[in-house]
């Protein structure tokens, strides 16, 4: 068993899980419909093929930098006639950064590696216009689990955003993981891709279960002086 | 399989403007970096882009969108066969149309009844969503539309897949590079050969308001004051755009050559070039006619590769300080972060290089490749494109 490590880092990212008609909006985490979409564009699949080996993997996102929500208001025109067509409202992640893992057979594993390294189809955050700001793989991770693999990952938050909590020797990352079968605390949303289909996307419900991790802060500034109560020596009541 | 990948970067600064707008009138912004930076949609610049390809390209090279197919397809009609009269001609267009792409093409219900009650007779059917046909399909449409006019229904029974294909193949120039969604028929999508991204400037920014008065001019005589008053929004930035394009996609879109004397990698070469100039030159329209931001790029870096496209928006993450001019700083920026990306990720040796520039502040960019004029580099990034993706006999 292996996990493949991501990284999507943009000015923005998109990750609808119940967008339709004008309004599109974005969770506030990568979906697994999003990543294992990624990953099929990336090997060259066709729009109708079958996903079932990419979505039998462990999936888990970690929130390095959580960024914020933008607002986009589109227009569109007529291009004959001039007339507005209907007003479309979109929302982004702006400067946001995560880690996503895929975990499973290390064959796979590999050539999805492969695929991210040289992709077939153009990879992007979610949505077309959303190209990652930096290059995506973050290598391959011999690992017992998933959770083990994104509690190992270094933080991968920019140097502005570590700098900005450097009064915190960790950082206290949020992870939504795949939930095992049957988890009755798992939330659960509706981003498992069984088809892809644009004549019939179908997604089923997945179980998530959220937690948190701890990772160092790179830019930590020196541990305070542990408490020191010196007139505790002097003793009496 | 040899693979090509272009990537196309451009710093450009512009002045006070507002050249793509929210629904309050603001001009557009995003964060990154922790700072609020100026933001140029990618839409509004792949539609500038495209309308430049008006003064780049052939009309037959470039598609049209329109809900009217049935009416454009009549004028092609009637090129073919004159005597063709016109409601028979929009039969023969909407059923060919509809056999084609899937979509229902019908006389939209409102207008159709205003007809009514006003006494005409039906107009034209129209799709009910936009469509994006090239002159090329819509001619091998028109003639099929006559071949089959005898029993036009039955004939395209026979002939759907004829159909299907004509609509599928020889993708214009734009629907080749931006793609075309036709709702109801999937399988005459288009997947966009060209990625765009939102353009951010790579400063922070802060919008500003400039409040304005008219004078009445015609009003000399009431009290003094103004006619009207208002206010615009505005800002002014440096900005960093970036696209990348799927050439092997854009050549299967394309399909091949035209003619039998020309090269096969023809059409691909006119639609890199085309993009290319297009990208460069264009500026989305808002406020143009206020502002006056009528600005060409300081510097644009296009790469050819062979594994995967690189944005450099990272460059820029930590924002270029105010107060000193932008575009030395970004060019630096740009230079080094251009060399640390592509030695990091292993890059730099399948990769070829061209720039241009302006003027002293960009001179750090200088080194990145080969430095040509915007005339001299189109032709050299369309050249090699071609020859990349030429067949090997």
């Amino acid at each position: 068993m292996s996990a493949l490590m991501l990284q999507l880092a943009g000015p923005l990212q998109a990750w609808g899980s119940a967008a339709r008609f004008a309004r599109r909006t974005t969770e506030n985490a990568p979906t697994k419909s999003g990543v294992i979409g990624l990953l099929a564009a990336a090997q060259g699949r066709d729009r109708t093929e079958d996903l079932s080996d990419l979505t039998a993997l462990d999936f888990g996102v970690r929130i390095d930098q959580p960024g914020t929500r933008v607002r986009d208001y589109q227009t569109a025109h007529h291009l004959d006639t001039d007339r507005s067509m209907p007003v479309s409202e979109r929302f982004y992640l702006a400067d946001a950064v995560f880690v996503a893992a895929v975990a499973g057979d290390d064959a796979l594993i590999d050539r999805l590696h492969d695929a991210v390294r040289a992709p077939v189809y153009l990879p992007y955050l979610g949505r077309r216009s959303c190209p990652p700001a930096r290059p995506i793989d973050l290598g391959v991770r011999a690992a017992a689990g998933l959770e083990d693999a994104l509690l190992a990952e270094e933080w991968h938050a920019a140097a502005w955003y570590q700098r900005k909590r450097r009064t915190e020797p960790t950082a206290s990352l949020t992870t939504l993981v795949d939930a095992a079968p049957g988890d009755a605390r798992a939330d659960s949303r509706r981003d498992m891709p069984l088809s892809f289909d644009p004549l019939h996307r179908r997604y089923a419900l997945r179980g998530v279960r959220i937690h948190t991790v701890e990772v160092a802060n790179p830019w930590a500034r020196r541990p305070a002086a542990p408490d020191h109560d010196p007139t505790s020596l002097l003793g009496g009541d | 399989m040899s693979r090509t990948i272009l990537d196309l970067h451009v710093l450009q600064t512009v002045p006070p403007s507002n050249i793509n707008r929210d629904d309050t009138g603001a001009p557009k912004t995003a964060v990154y970096g922790g700072a609020r930076r100026s933001r140029v949609s990618s839409q509004a610049w792949k539609r500038a882009t495209r309308m430049a390809f008006d003064d780049l390209l052939d009309a037959g090279e470039l598609g049209v969108r329109t809900k009217r197919v049935a009416e454009l397809l009549t004028e092609r009609i009637h090129k073919i066969d004159t005597s063709i009269e016109e409601r028979e001609a929009w039969t023969l267009a909407a059923e060919t149309v509809q056999a084609a792409t899937g979509s229902k093409i019908e006389v939209p219900k409102r207008k159709a009844d205003a007809a009514k009650k006003n006494g005409q007779p039906d107009p034209a059917p129209e799709s009910a969503y936009l469509m994006f046909l090239s002159a090329r399909q819509l001619d091998a449409l028109a003639e099929l539309a006559v071949e089959g006019r005898a029993d036009i229904k039955a004939f395209l029974k026979d002939n759907k897949k004829r159909a299907k294909e004509l609509a599928d193949t020889r993708h214009s120039v734009d629907i080749a590079l931006f793609g075309r969604m036709v709702a109801d028929g999937a399988d005459v999508n288009v997947d966009a050969a060209a990625q765009v991204a939102h353009a951010i400037s790579v400063h922070p920014v802060e919008n500003e308001s400039d409040y304005y008065t008219a004078v009445d001019d015609e009003n000399p005589d009431e009290e003094t004051g103004a006619g009207m008053i208002g206010t615009v929004e505005f800002n002014s930035a440096t900005l960093y755009r970036y696209a990348a394009l799927d050439v092997d996609l854009l050549s299967r879109n394309l399909g091949e050559g035209l003619r039998e004397d020309e090269p096969v990698t023809e059409p691909l070469r006119r639609a890199v070039e085309a993009f290319v100039r297009g990208f460069v030159e264009s500026l989305p329209t808002g406020k143009v006619n206020t502002f006056g931001n009528h600005t060409l790029p300081d510097a644009v870096i296009v790469k050819l590769r062979r594994t995967r496209p690189v944005s450099f928006v990272g460059a820029f993450e930590e924002p270029v300080a105010l107060g000193s001019g932008h575009v030395r700083e970004a060019s630096q920026r740009l230079a080094e972060y251009v060399g640390e990306v592509e030695a990091a990720y292993g890059l730099a040796d399948d990769t070829e290089t061209w720039v241009l520039r302006v003027g002293p502040n960009t001179v750090k960019l200088a080194d990145l490749g080969t430095e040509l004029p915007l005339g001299e580099l189109v032709t050299a990034v369309g050249t090699a494109t071609a020859e990349r993706s030429a067949p090997t006999a």
